[in-house]
């Protein structure tokens, strides 16, 4: 496995959070690679996750308002 | 000097010498004759032939009945005027004077003004200019540029003070009040009008990189035809042509089509339809906004709908694959620590088995030996007893059977025969014969 990617995942878009979470459950479901490596990779998926919760979160919310406001 | 040249006959018919003109004198005795005797403007009628306009502007022509002609002369002041183009074989009312022309000995009609005779001229020449602009193709539908559907610049071309203007503001107000109107103020009849209508419009298109017109309005209300004339003109509608900005006309009433409506992208029929055609209905807009927004929130709704699915699973899966593998991890491991486990008590298990197994051995080597012994006495203590008692077992039932004859002890049919008689000695020395009847 490639070594472990520094990446700020803050700064990723759904898109690119979505492929990267993608990859790394192809990577866990291979199987090729070791317990420790899974775990990194766990932890990234789950940051990723957050990650793109956070940003589904924030549109729903921005929808919301902007709906709100239009009826005003 | 010319009086004298009419008064001298007068006064001298009496006299016999006849008197001898020049060429120039009687020209110029005819010019006068002329000048006197006929109207100073007079109207004739006739039909065109022979029409050729020269390169310096002026034309010459012939007005012809069955069988006269009289030769025309139209100078280019004149001909500017004309509303419409002479051609040969139309009959024309022209307006002028008879004068002489002394460097050819002839006499012509000096055109000032002419018309067509059957149809009015502004008619004839709005028919006529119709014809040639839509012969070359002005007025062909390919040309035509789409109007913008939301113009937010207008350019209006009307007189600041006709009624138009405000028909026109109005019927784009209430219509679409966000559009910016730019007005140029132009004259919208009369001598010049066309021109500078036209000139608008070229400078308008040229400075359009900063006015930023979507549209144009060509506008005025009704009028007579002449009043209407310079929308007729050739000039301004090859400059309406030429516009690279959409031009709106909104000339006249309904009724009344000018070349520019024709040649315009767009005509609306009246001033106050010109909103109606050049800009889109604010609550329509409005309408199609609220439902393109409507349609959106309920898309962006769906697209996070499906993100959260698509997060949401792949979180599954990934916790999924998590718990698999440490459970296989597990279980790696407790394989182990059970192999682990069981790998001494085997081996002493083993050690314990083959112990046991020599105290077995051992054991039933000696119960064997003294199973074998046991026997050997017994064998021998029975043996001693057969050989003591034989016929002790004929107290148990058995008998011994010899042949009757010989005495001999029966143990194979050979030993008999049929007919033979046999004795069988039972218990207590007793004995029965019997006949072997089978064997």
């Amino acid at each position: 496995m490639a070594k472990k990617e520094n990446i700020d995942i803050s700064k990723l878009s759904f898109e690119q959070a979505i492929k990267k979470l993608t990859d790394i459950v192809g990577k866990v479901e291979d199987g090729r690679i070791s317990l420790e490596q899974s775990l990194d990779q766990y932890e990234q998926g789950t940051e990723l996750i957050k990650h793109c919760r956070g940003i589904l979160q924030k549109a729903e919310k921005k929808i919301e308002q902007i709906s709100k406001k239009k009826e005003e | 000097m010319e009086e004298s040249l009419f008064d001298q006959p007068k006064k001298k018919t009496s006299q016999p010498k006849a008197r001898i003109y020049t060429v120039r004198q009687v020209n110029t005795l005819i010019k006068t004759a002329l000048e006197e005797k006929l109207p100073a403007r007079l109207t004739v009628t006739g039909e065109i032939s022979g029409f050729k306009r020269h390169s310096s502007g002026h034309c010459y022509f012939d007005l012809k009945d069955e069988n006269t002609v009289l030769p025309m002369v139209m100078w280019k002041s004149a001909f500017g005027k004309l509303k419409f183009e002479p051609e040969n074989g139309l009959a024309v009312l022209a307006t002028g004077y008879v004068n002489v022309y002394p460097p050819q000995g002839k006499y012509q009609f000096y055109v000032d003004s002419m018309t067509p005779a059957g149809l009015g001229a502004l008619q004839l020449a709005f028919e006529q200019m119709k014809n040639k602009l839509a012969a070359e193709g002005l007025f062909d539908e390919k040309h035509k540029k789409p109007l913008p559907k939301y113009p937010m610049r207008i350019g209006i071309l009307t007189s600041k003070s006709g009624a138009a203007l405000g028909d026109i503001v109005d019927s784009i107000y209430n219509r679409w009040p966000v559009a910016k109107l730019l007005l140029y103020d132009i004259p919208v009849q009369g001598e010049g009008a066309a021109e500078k209508i036209a000139k608008a419009i070229k400078d308008i298109n040229k400075r359009n990189t900063t006015l930023k017109l979507d549209a144009i309005i060509i506008g005025r209300g009704g009028g007579s035809a002449e009043d209407l004339w310079a929308f007729n003109e050739e000039i301004l509608a090859r400059e309406i042509f030429a516009s690279n900005i959409p031009v709106i006309s909104a000339v006249g009433h309904e009724i009344d089509i000018t070349i520019a409506d024709l040649v315009a992208d767009a005509r609306a029929s009246t001033p106050t339809k010109a909103g109606m055609i050049a800009v889109p209905d604010i609550k329509e807009v409005q309408a199609n906004i609220d439902y393109l927004c409507e349609n959106l929130t309920d898309k962006l709704r769906w697209m996070i709908q499906l993100g959260q699915q698509n997060v949401d699973e792949l979180s599954f899966t990934l916790s999924d694959l998590m718990k698999d593998i440490f459970s296989a991890a597990k279980n790696t491991l407790s394989e182990f620590l059970e192999k682990i486990l069981r790998i001494e008590p085997h081996r002493l298990l083993a050690d314990k088995k083959i112990a046991l197994n020599n105290v077995h051995n051992k054991i039933a080597e000696k119960i064997n030996r003294i199973l074998s012994n046991a026997k050997l006495q017994f064998e021998t203590q029975a043996g001693k007893l057969f050989a003591c008692s034989p016929k002790s077992v004929l107290n148990r039932g058995y008998s011994i059977t010899k042949n009757a004859a010989t005495g001999k002890v029966i143990t194979d049919p050979s030993d008999v025969n049929i007919g033979d008689l046999v004795a069988t000695e039972l218990a207590n020395e007793k004995t029965i014969e019997s006949k072997v009847t089978k064997k």
